[in-house]
């Protein structure tokens, strides 16, 4: 099935308003991630895990502009939502709201969260809507080379004993639950996005995301749980927790410091 | 402490600078290379759309000094009704040199009096590759010692 901007318009308000939701998030989430990688340019164990942070973040602002674009056909004005919102309108995953404290945290995010975001564009991509669809094999074939360092870095880590494998499995146990939350939570606004073919189900993203993530998470002792938990500070507007991405995060997202001199 | 002294003068190397040494699609500094960008055409051409490829031909991508349609970034190239239609991709999603590309395509285009205006469409599908340069950009950028 093929969906234009055109078609989805004339859906209901319910299902454009969850779409929106959707790819909303996923913006700002990949705007954070940024933000969280370039964090790690200086201070990586090695010059080149610095260096890849600095590829990473410049792809996930990459892809986060594309998205911001793509929200142009649901009448929001891409300059106003890249740089004129608070905090609290972010919808970005609760993960990435405070500064990943160490590379273990880094690491976890590039497999767990980066991870959970390119499953999420691929759901999107299988439902077919086509000006996002056009954007979404660009933005997957850039994503492969996280993966690609996430996977080494975190084999890496589990495989020790020491200091690497504690802060691993401690970011591992912090990050999981609330990301699958996010990509799959099986909320009203989700299900009626998969019922009419947009997205895959919260079911079934749970049941991808295991089969490519659970055989590196055994390794910490954990698995991509089955179920996501709504009962405890649910925002079914934004589609994620109830909090917000702290503020010095948000100043540098919406590029406060340079306001003077956009060029957009 | 002793005075270091030698008795044979220095040899004094005679070669080209390393710019004289390069060639001048690779000497170019100016955005998009628009110091080797030819006059405007007198008249307007026969095949126009044809015209309007050779024309993109001469705008240098800002970071590796061949042509935007060397390195694969022309995805369709038309004119009509005295507008030109440019498909465009860029090498990766968060590419530093978007707006640069953009301004070089329109500076360039508009040169000629036979376009009016430019009107550019950003297209991602397919995903740009290496692949995509082609042989003639491969050989430029082999002499640059950037292997593709």
């Amino acid at each position: 099935m093929t969906e234009t901007a055109e078609g989805l318009k004339a859906e209901s308000t319910e299902v454009q308003t969850a779409f929106r939701r959707l790819v909303l998030g996923l913006a700002d989430t990949k705007r954070l991630l940024g933000i969280r990688y370039s964090d790690w340019l200086l201070g990586a164990p090695s010059i080149e895990g610095g260096i890849a942070t600095s590829s990473m973040a410049q792809d996930e602002w990459g892809h986060a502009r594309l998205l911001y674009a793509a929200l142009k056909d649901f009448g929001d004005d891409p300059v106003a939502l890249e740089h004129q919102r608070d905090a609290a309108d972010y919808a970005s995953w609760d993960p990435l709201d405070h500064p990943l404290p160490d590379w273990a945290h880094l690491i976890a995010a590039v497999v767990i969260v980066d991870g959970a975001l390119a499953l999420a564009l691929e759901g999107i991509l299988e439902g077919g809507y086509e000006p996002l669809g056009g954007r979404i094999g660009k933005m997957l074939g850039e994503e492969e080379f996280h993966q690609a360092l996430g996977k080494a870095w975190f084999q890496r880590l589990a495989t020790g004993e020491g200091e690497g494998h504690a802060h691993l499995q401690e970011a591992v146990e912090a990050m999981l639950g609330p990301t699958v939350r996010c990509m799959a939570p099986g909320d009203d606004a989700h299900e009626r996005l998969a019922d009419r073919g947009l997205i895959l189900p919260s079911s079934t993203l749970r049941h991808r995301l295991a089969k490519r993530l659970d055989p590196l998470l055994e390794r910490v002792g954990a698995s991509v749980p089955t179920e996501a938990r709504l009962d405890n500070g649910w925002d079914p507007r934004r589609g994620r927790g109830t909090g917000h991405p702290e503020e010095e995060a948000v100043e540098r997202a919406r590029g406060d410091r340079n306001r003077a001199l956009f060029v957009e | 402490m002793a005075e270091l002294t030698t008795s044979r003068p220095l040899p004094v190397v005679k070669a080209p600078s390393s710019q004289e040494a390069l060639p001048a699609h690779v000497r170019s500094h100016a955005s998009g290379g628009r110091d080797l960008w030819t006059d405007p055409l007198p008249e307007r051409p026969d095949d126009p759309d044809a015209a309007l490829l050779e024309l993109l031909h001469e705008v240098l991508d800002p970071e590796l000094p061949i042509s935007l349609v060397d390195l694969g970034l022309i995805y369709g190239a038309r004119v009509e009704d005295d507008v030109a239609h440019i498909r465009l991709t860029f090498t990766a999603t968060a590419c530093p040199c978007m707006e640069f590309i953009r301004e070089d395509i329109r500076d360039r285009l508009t040169r000629e009096h036979w376009i009016d205006a430019v009107r550019i469409q950003e297209v991602w599908d397919p995903p740009w590759t290496r692949d995509m340069i082609s042989e003639r950009g491969r050989r430029r950028l082999r002499e640059l010692g950037v292997g593709v």
